[in-house]
């Protein structure tokens, strides 16, 4: 029931920010505070009694909270950071809207209502996203969304309906889902499904082959609305998808050697060139881009392992991940605001202009490598050892950690000699606005006010609406002047996110762990 | 299989190939409202009769959405097939599904959704492929979902409503989705306005770049 308050808080304000897009400062204010609100609502998700809709439940779990907790906080820095830069007006509403639908996806019980929830809140974002102003790269990248979201949740059903992945109701993904699944099922039929809900995932998260799809959405998409189209929505399809595979395929896990090995090959295939080509691109979104193709690798290892030790490893995973992304995105963001150009070749030696971006950056490589004993590392091990062994464990593993070389290399061409650019950027230190002189030398300043005038100075409301004045003459132009440092601190505050993130932070490992709500009695699906 | 389910599967395959075939953007989008209304018959037992009245009710909406989407097609928007070939490949679905009881595959629902649902899968995928119109790109997503939940409804018999009622809210947020772009940008790539909006650099149609 807790999870309804932020459904009705997330959808009414994608209405008002859709509605106030077009009113810059109007629209801004209320974008950061449906935001806000709705990252309130989220804090108070809990597995808690559920709601019965439908001869199904919509219940609220740890792990939702922290997901949806994180996606708003990181999703508002990078507003944030990219308001300061420029106006999109299309991205709060993407933000609100995917988030809503991420909250109904996961929160819905079953498979089948979770896939096409997750493909209503792709579909959702993306036409927030995307739809308006109507740019032909922003269409295509439009249809392709569509086209991508909506083949996946046909081919879940389909898949879904062949192999139920629990008989009763349970939140998906949830250690719950671990208890009554099916018997063992026919080979060639859970081979059919498998390698369907494979095609799935690799096509959301944008494994080799598939990978065209990220790069280009980083192209068309406005920045701030790229974490929850690339990052947060994919991972919402991970877990409905990683949360259905070991209940429903893990008894014939046995009989589907061939599919989980073909699966696993795609899955190195992707970890290592999506690493080779996060290093040879030279914008950062694509840098970017390609390390997320590249974790789809991961991410397609832990379906492959059927087994729910991976898929609670997963879960974790899943958060470490888009978090990381969600702050390499904001970076990009301030990068390319500070420099006027996202090339690597143009602004070598970035940071000797942007020291505070390079040590966000650094704090980033941090939480996406880890080291031993940290979430972050440990859940990526544990997926990769669950699916992997031997030869391939090794080639998992350096693949593995090839996102946190392409951020390397972004570091080294930042302390390389500074290009014309760079040199001349704004740097990062903050500034005040010179008073005018004339104001200091104004002879009608100078003189002495009435006394009545004094008084009402020296009165509270007279000093109230004295700061008001100062307030407003100056806040603006401070702004201005200070747009990059704040972008700077703001891209250290989402570095700080991603850390706290990797390191296990807000309860992830035991909300991925946890068991969802006591759901009541629901009609089971017919044939499960 | 009973008279009803039969006649409402045909009302399904009919409605589907109509969506796909038309000439006409409105008469394509009346296939797909009778397509949309029609499909929650397709079960048995039927659903209960609120979440009947739900999925009518959304297919209504949905179809609702499209029609006014469709006002705004030019002329000259052709589908990808003509509704002759349209109508002879939701036939050959149709009766791809019903023969499929003579294989006795293995499943809880009528023959009528898997004939229904193979009937709108055959006319949704060409113009998913091939399309570069997003109106007719939109009523094929539109059509292949409903074709999804036919299947499913085959394999895995009457569904739950709230599986219902989740997918009359994404075939509403597709719907929406045409409704609000289709007037404003019909062909994909096409002249509909210039690249860079407002809010974004100029997006190149290649990375220079991006070695893919």
């Amino acid at each position: 029931m807790s999870l309804l308050p932020f459904l009705t808080v997330a959808i009414l304000g994608t209405v008002v920010v859709s509605l106030l897009r077009d009113r810059r400062w109007l629209g801004t204010l209320a974008s950061i505070a449906a935001v806000v609100v709705a990252l309130g609502a989220a804090a108070v998700v809990r597995p808690d009694t559920p709601l019965v809709i439908g001869g199904g439940a919509l219940a609220g779990t740890d792990h939702l909270r922290v997901l949806l907790v994180l996606c708003l906080a990181g999703g508002l820095l990078v507003l944030i950071v990219a308001r300061l830069a420029t106006w999109q007006p299309s991205a709060p509403g993407a933000l609100l809207g995917g988030a809503a639908g991420i909250g109904l996806a996961l929160g819905l019980a079953g498979t089948p209502p979770a896939l096409l929830g997750a493909a209503a809140a792709t579909v959702v974002a993306s036409a927030l996203a995307l739809g308006s102003p109507a740019a032909p790269s922003r269409i295509r990248a439009l249809a392709r969304e569509l086209r991508g979201a909506t083949t996946s949740v046909v081919i879940g059903l389909v898949a879904g309906g062949i192999m139920p992945g629990t008989v009763g109701g349970t939140v998906p993904g949830t250690a719950a889902a671990t208890g009554a699944g099916p018997a063992l099922a026919e080979p060639a039929a859970a081979a059919l499904v498998l390698l369907g809900m494979a095609l799935v995932l690799a096509h959301r998260f944008g494994a080799i082959p598939l990978h065209a799809r990220v790069s280009r959405l980083a192209d068309a998409t406005p920045s701030s609305a790229l974490p929850i189209l690339a990052a947060w929505l994919p991972a919402a399809w991970g877990i409905v998808i990683l949360g259905w595979a070991p209940v429903a395929l893990g008894p014939s896990s046995g009989a589907l050697g061939l599919e989980r090995s073909l699966i696993v090959i795609v899955a190195l295939v992707t970890l290592l060139l999506g690493a080779v080509a996060a290093l040879i691109q030279d914008e950062v979104e694509h840098v970017v881009a390609y390390t997320i193709v590249a974790d789809a690798g991961i991410t397609l290892l832990a379906l492959a392992a059927l087994d729910p030790a991976a898929r609670d490893a997963a879960r974790a995973w899943v958060l470490v991940f888009a978090t990381t992304r969600t702050a390499m995105i904001g970076w990009t963001v301030a990068f390319r605001a500070a420099f006027g150009s996202g090339r690597l070749r143009d602004t070598t030696g970035w940071m000797r202009r942007a020291p505070a971006l390079g040590a966000a950056l650094a704090a980033i490589l941090l939480a996406v490598v880890g080291w031993p004993g940290l979430l972050a590392w440990e859940v990526r091990l544990a997926i990769l050892q669950s699916a992997t062994a031997g030869p391939a464990l090794l080639l998992a593993y350096a693949g593995s950690l090839g996102t946190g070389v392409a951020i390397c290399r972004l570091l080294v061409v930042g302390i390389g000699r500074p290009s014309a650019i760079v040199a001349g950027a704004v740097g990062e230190l903050p500034r005040l606005p010179e008073r005018p002189v004339g104001a200091a030398t104004d002879p009608t300043a100078a003189e002495s006010p009435p006394i009545g005038a004094r008084a009402a100075v020296s009165s509270l409301p007279g000093r109230l609406r004295g700061l008001a004045v100062v307030v407003r003459r100056d806040a603006r132009p401070t702004l201005e002047l200070n747009r990059v440092p704040l972008r700077a601190f703001v891209v250290i505050l989402l570095a700080g996110l991603a850390l706290l993130t990797a390191v296990g932070a807000f309860g992830i490992d035991a909300a991925a762990r946890a068991a969802g709500p006591a759901l009541p009695q629901l009609a089971p699906v017919v044939g499960g | 299989m009973t008279p009803l389910l039969l006649v409402a599967g045909v009302i399904v395959g009919v409605g589907a190939a109509v969506a796909m075939g038309a000439r006409d953007a409105r008469i394509a989008s009346l296939g797909l409202l009778a397509l949309l209304v029609a499909a929650p018959f397709v079960a048995d037992p039927l659903p209960a009769p609120v979440p009947l009245a739900f999925g009518v009710v959304a297919g209504i909406l949905a179809g609702f959405l499209v029609h006014v989407a469709a006002r705004r097609v030019p002329e000259g928007a052709a589908p990808t097939l003509g509704l002759p070939a349209t109508i002879g490949a939701a036939a050959a679905g149709f009766a791809a599904g019903i023969g499929a009881t003579a294989v006795a595959l293995p499943r809880l629902g009528p023959d009528a959704a898997l004939a229904a649902g193979l009937a709108a899968l055959a006319v949704a995928v060409g113009p998913i492929a091939v399309t570069r119109d997003l109106f007719r790109l939109g009523s094929a997503l539109i059509v292949l979902v409903a074709a999804g939940f036919l299947v499913l409804t085959a394999l895995a018999g009457t569904l739950p409503p709230l599986t219902g009622i989740a997918a009359g809210i994404l075939l509403v947020a597709l719907a929406a989705t045409v409704a609000m772009v289709g007037g404003g940008a019909v062909v994909l790539g096409g002249v509909s306005g210039p690249d860079a909006g407002p809010d974004r650099r100029p997006a190149p149609l290649r990375a220079r770049s991006d070695r893919r």
